[in-house]
């Protein structure tokens, strides 16, 4: 909210710095955001001096004034009578922002650099005459060339921009405000008085009925006759403005600077339009039409709150007046409308019309229950005042009055909360300073009875709250707590994953963060089945982008469109990770499921080219190695790689490997992109990718580990080179070995795997190493020969296999 | 004149030879060979000898220059072969880089969130976990937000249906955690939030990290602590912490706390919008209404609950001043954390 500095001083007669007030609200809770001058066209002004003045040929009473503003001289074209040469006046440069929102720029005008304006008292909002330029002279005899005019003309005038929080609504105006300021300083408060004897007068003509009083607990009608419609003086056209909200007109400028000056939301209607003399409020019947002030025909649903007269609505209550009924220059009688509506039914309307305005900013969050007659009042005193009018009379529909509300609080218990050693007086002293009338305070017990502007205090804690921040939360101790260990912490997979991260990162993998929701398409381009869990997309109501519309079912395709995005910038090797939450819808109004999942990938080259060994493109086996080792430091052992029988569709066919894990659940998948999928995401470079379930993981992984005695007598190393056919599997090679394996047969590896010359064609080589020992005693080599060679032979028929020369 | 001649030379050689560097070798050349040397100052001044005496000085300082020269190169050998060089051997520079494997990084959220969590774990926090997709009772009702409050105002949803949202916050974790453990209760919960938001400032994701600790007696003195030595470990120690009154429909009293600014350290700069302060986090004593909800007796037990953004985070400790770089994942961006 906009407090302009001086409006706020008048409430609330403050003898600190503006800047110092700014810091103190902040402080106790109402955040000053900003502080800027309020009339920044007023902070652009020059006093210039007209130092010649050429009448244009091209258009009657068009001049070209050369104009001095102290450190520039230029022209400015000029359509004012009174242009003189010697003259001075208020200069305003291109680029500012004049009252009416409109920029001034440079122009041509009749041929002519028209650079900036030469204005009228009216054009910078100051009483006075709008015929021509301000003839500043005659004002200011002190003027000089060049002098900024907000100072000259005391309108240095600064604002405070508020953030009010949706608690407070009784902050929403200038008074309330005040009131925290008067609190704050301990100095009285001084709210504009009424007229009260404008209380007794009633009308006999002007009816007013509330069907529901629960959506609208109090209507005000005060009803004004003879009223001349024109501009509101300055003062009033500068506070509003100042305070964000453009003059319209006397009449509704009235009700928007009482909604300013006490946070009541008013409205005026021109009496002689509504049907009846009559004002009915109820809920709209479904199809019901109003054309709005905007001059928007809605038609409305079941339910929403009107304003009607006899015959028709003729406001969305609280919302938007309706244009039949306003006020225009023709009107003669007001009838002013200062209500209360129930917050939750404003806000419906205001968000189904996509209709928010100050008034139901104000209204959904609750207007003082207890302030529609004092602000009609207020108004009709204004209306009497400033637009000639005559007061007629105050209708009151009060049917559910207020009745005031108690609550009480405990010194101890709010001392306990806070860390504070507050006593009983103390805290009174507190409440008592933001109007809460304490009735009754003993150490034990503060009874207070609670303003109706206050519908945030509801119970002792709200109480409590107020004391902690008028109190000062820089007063509150800073202190240490102490509590008991927890043995039975909460449980989380972060501690997993956290371990998975590093390591990867230590294996040259780095880490990205994609948004969880992609389009829909990207999905699809994986080439999934229909049957395929991935394909039961969650949707969002309402995303920002096509492109963000669904939640990811998997992190492959984001992995991909993260590298394509990559690629195009010429980041060609690339190395990347993730772990996410993918979602699988499972129906409407329940959750869906969520799991967590990690996607490794890599691309382009296996390392970056440097002096130390030769540039060689990463393939297959660099990410099967990766997860090889992810699955030994995660502790996930004796899992195995089995090539799938039914492979993911966004593989190679024949390269796609399942992860299973001892207990047979699958942990995951990896492989080579497929051709199309890569085309899909405009990658021409191969992908070679792993998908793993973190939970199936973490499921699978152990930190048990036992202890094997180190071996103490030496082992015997046998190389075997043998030529098999190129489509025998190294795997079941393997575990032909390990079902044959005789006892001393420690372990077998894989040293070399060559085709080509010599070998032929269709055939590889394949060199094994195989590690024999005994636990107790050291083994001769005729001994092991013994029962190698039966292996080897037996290993050579079953795999139609020869050995190599 | 032959009398200083020779006394030149002396002096000259003398020098040379006690000379342990190049640099003091180049010095003296200059001092006794140079433009204002002594040798050549000499000769400048051969023309106020008598005539006859002229060649035999002119050849005598002739002879002496070139000694002098020899000398300073002599000297200059010997020194190459006292001083020892880097031992060198044929084949091998070992001042080429080193042979490595480009290490991997982690994403900077990952790396200050985890930052963040372990400032709290230190303290016995424990970290918890919760859905990001969520249903409105845990995002809002149980946090006493009803439908229909203005403070749904405060969170731009975007929904799936009437009943399911993208959580806004992690605040959702703290019911969950209430309703599954008994006080006392001291958690720290990371993960991804949403909001249908999107600009320099803001991304439709990002993270949050919620905190709780409820258990008998515990006060806003204590809130102030735990967060004061928080900002004081996440930035520094010296950090000025400042508490302000907010609005949080889920705590009483609300709590923003502004860090002194790092940037200008608190002079006021474009960063803190010349306020001098930076808001980092939101906090305050849980609302009787959430416990309530979750069959706590606020009676007996009090709380207090924080969040903080991390991205804000990061980009204050990293300089970074565009929020979707996170997200862009750019390997240039990712290569420098």
């Amino acid at each position: 909210m906009l407090v302009l500095a001086s409006w706020l001083r008048e409430i609330a007669p403050y003898e600190a710095d503006h800047l110092e007030v700014a810091e103190k609200l902040t402080l106790a809770g109402l955040e000053v955001e900003a502080v800027e001058p309020a009339y920044p066209w007023m902070e652009a002004a020059l006093v210039a001096r007209i130092s010649r003045v050429e009448p244009l040929s091209q258009e009657k009473g068009m001049t070209l004034c050369t104009v001095e503003t102290g450190t520039d001289e230029l022209q400015v074209v000029c359509g004012a009578p009174n242009v003189h040469e010697g003259m001075l006046t208020v200069y305003v440069p291109p680029g500012t922002e004049m009252p009416d929102g409109k920029e001034i720029k440079e122009t041509q005008i009749y041929g002519h650099l028209s650079r900036g304006m030469l204005c009228s008292q009216m054009e910078i909002m100051l009483e006075g005459d709008a015929s021509g330029i301000f003839d500043i002279s005659a004002e200011f005899p002190s003027a000089r060339v060049g002098q900024k005019f907000s100072s000259l003309a005391g309108m240095d005038d600064l604002v405070f921009e508020i953030g009010i929080t949706p608690n407070r609504p009784d902050c929403l105006s200038i008074a309330g405000v005040a009131r925290e300021v008067a609190a704050l300083y301990g100095i009285p408060l001084k709210i504009p008085a009424v007229s009260s004897t404008y209380q007794e007068k009633h009308l006999a003509d002007v009816s007013i009925g509330i069907e529901d009083p629960l959506l609208c607990s109090r209507y005000v009608g005060s009803v004004i006759t003879g009223v001349r419609v024109k501009s509101s003086p300055g003062w009033m056209a500068r506070r509003l403005a100042a305070s964000g909200i453009r003059p319209i007109n006397n009449i509704v400028d009235i009700t928007n600077y009482i909604l300013m000056e006490r946070g009541q939301p008013l409205h005026a209607f021109d009496l002689d339009t509504l049907a009846g003399r009559t004002i009915i409020v109820r809920v709209s019947e479904e199809g019901e039409r109003i054309v709005t002030l905007d001059g928007k025909e809605r038609i409305l649903p079941e339910g929403v709150l009107l304003i009607c007269d006899k015959e028709r609505p003729v406001a969305v209550a609280g919302v938007m007046g309706g244009l039949d009924t306003e006020v225009t220059e023709k009107t003669t009688s007001v009838l002013l409308e200062s209500a209360w509506f129930a917050p939750w039914s404003i806000r419906r309307t205001a968000k189904l019309l996509k209709l928010p305005s100050e008034a139901s900013f104000r209204f959904e969050r609750g207007v003082d229950y207890d302030g529609q007659l004092s602000a009609a009042l207020r108004a009709t005193d204004l209306l009497v005042e400033l637009a000639e009018g005559s007061f007629e009379g105050i209708r009151d529909e009060n049917p559910r009055p207020w009745k005031g509300k108690k609550i009480a609080i405990r010194p101890h218990r709010a001392n306990t909360l806070l860390g504070t050693d507050l006593d009983a007086e103390n805290m009174s002293g507190i409440l008592e300073s933001i109007e809460i009338s304490v009735e009754n305070c003993n150490p034990n017990k503060i009874e207070c009875s609670i303003p109706s502007f206050r519908p945030d205090l509801k119970e002792e804690i709200d109480l409590v709250e107020e004391i902690a921040r008028l109190h000062g939360f820089a007063s509150i101790p800073t202190e240490s707590p102490v509590g008991e260990l927890i043995v039975e912490p909460a449980v989380s997979d972060k501690a997993f994953v956290d371990q998975i991260k590093i390591f990867l990162a230590g294996q040259g993998y780095s880490e990205i963060v994609s948004y969880s929701f992609v389009s829909p398409e990207e999905i699809q381009a994986l080439g999934l089945t229909e049957d395929d869990p991935r394909t039961r997309m969650v949707m969002l109501k309402n995303p920002l982008a096509e492109d963000q519309s669904v939640m990811r079912t998997n992190l492959i395709s984001t992995m991909l469109s993260t590298m394509a995005r990559n690629l195009k910038k010429r980041n060609m090797d690339l190395a990347l990770f993730e772990t996410g939450a993918v979602f699988f819808n499972r129906g409407q109004g329940v959750l869906p499921e969520e799991h967590q999942r990690l996607c490794c990938a890599i691309t382009g080259k296996r390392f970056p080219q440097v002096w130390a060994w030769p540039e060689q493109d990463a393939d297959f086996f660099d990410i099967k190695g990766l997860v090889e080792n992810l699955l030994e430091k995660a502790g996930i052992r004796e899992s195995i790689f089995q090539v799938s029988t039914a492979p993911e569709p966004f593989y190679i066919p024949g390269t796609c490997m399942e992860i299973i894990s001892s207990k047979g659940v699958r942990i995951g998948t990896l492989g080579q992109i497929a051709d199309q999928v890569l085309k899909a995401f405009d990658i021409s470079s191969k992908v070679f990718l792993s998908d793993i379930s973190v939970p199936a993981a973490m499921e699978a992984a152990s930190t048990d580990k036992r202890f094997c005695p180190l071996a103490r007598y030496p082992a015997v190393d046998l190389d075997l080179s043998i030529i098999v056919d190129d489509s025998v599997r190294v795997q079941d090679i393997f575990s032909f070995i390990h079902q044959n394996k005789p006892d001393i047969l420690e372990s077998v590896s894989i040293f070399d795997v060559y085709r080509g010359k010599p070998v032929p064609k269709g055939k590889k080589s394949l060199a094994f190493r195989f590690i024999y020992r005994s636990e107790d005693r050291t083994l001769s080599e005729a001994e092991v020969l013994a029962l190698h060679e039966p292996l080897i032979n037996t290993l050579l028929g079953e795999f139609n296999a020869e050995m190599r020369s | 004149m032959e009398q200083q001649l020779r006394e030149i030379e002396k002096d000259a050689l003398s020098a040379i030879d006690r000379a342990q560097d190049s640099k003091t070798l180049q010095e003296l050349k200059i001092k006794f060979l140079g433009r204002k040397g002594r040798l050549t100052s000499i000769l400048k001044s051969l023309g106020s000898l008598p005539k006859e005496q002229r060649p035999l000085a002119g050849k005598l300082s002739n002879q002496i220059k070139t000694r002098i020269e020899k000398a300073i190169q002599k000297r200059l050998e010997a020194l190459k072969d006292l001083v020892p060089g880097p031992e060198l051997i044929k084949g091998f520079d070992p001042t080429l880089p080193g042979r490595r494997l480009p290490p991997g990084h982690l994403h900077p959220i990952t790396q200050v969130l985890n930052e963040v969590c372990l400032v709290f774990e230190k303290m016995g926090f424990s970290v918890a976990q919760g859905p990001e997709i969520e249903l409105d009772f845990y995002n809002f009702e149980a946090l006493n937000i009803p439908p229909d409050h203005p403070a749904r105002d405060m969170q731009d949803t975007f929904y799936i249906d009437d009943k399911v949202l993208l959580r806004t916050h992690t605040s959702p974790i703290q019911i969950r955690t209430m309703e599954k453990m008994s006080p006392p209760v001291r958690i720290i919960a990371p993960g991804k939030v949403y909001r249908c938001d999107s600009d320099v400032t803001h991304t439709p994701m990002f993270h949050q990290v919620e905190g709780l600790m409820v258990d008998r007696n515990v006060s806003f003195s204590h809130l102030k602590g735990i967060l004061t030595h928080f900002a004081q470990e996440v930035f520094d120690k010296d950090t000025s912490v400042r508490f302000r009154p907010s609005f949080f429909p889920f705590t009483e009293p609300s709590a923003e706390i502004d860090i002194q600014c790092v940037m200008c350290r608190g002079k006021g700069c474009r960063v803190c919008s010349q306020t001098g302060w930076l808001e980092v986090l939101g906090a305050g004593l849980v609302h009787p209404a959430v416990f309530r909800h979750v069959d706590i007796d606020p009676e007996e037990y009090s709380g207090f609950a924080f969040g903080l953004g991390i991205e804000r985070i990061a980009m204050l400790r990293y300089g970074i001043n565009d929020i979707r770089l996170f997200y862009d994942n750019d390997l240039r961006f990712l290569n420098q954390f």
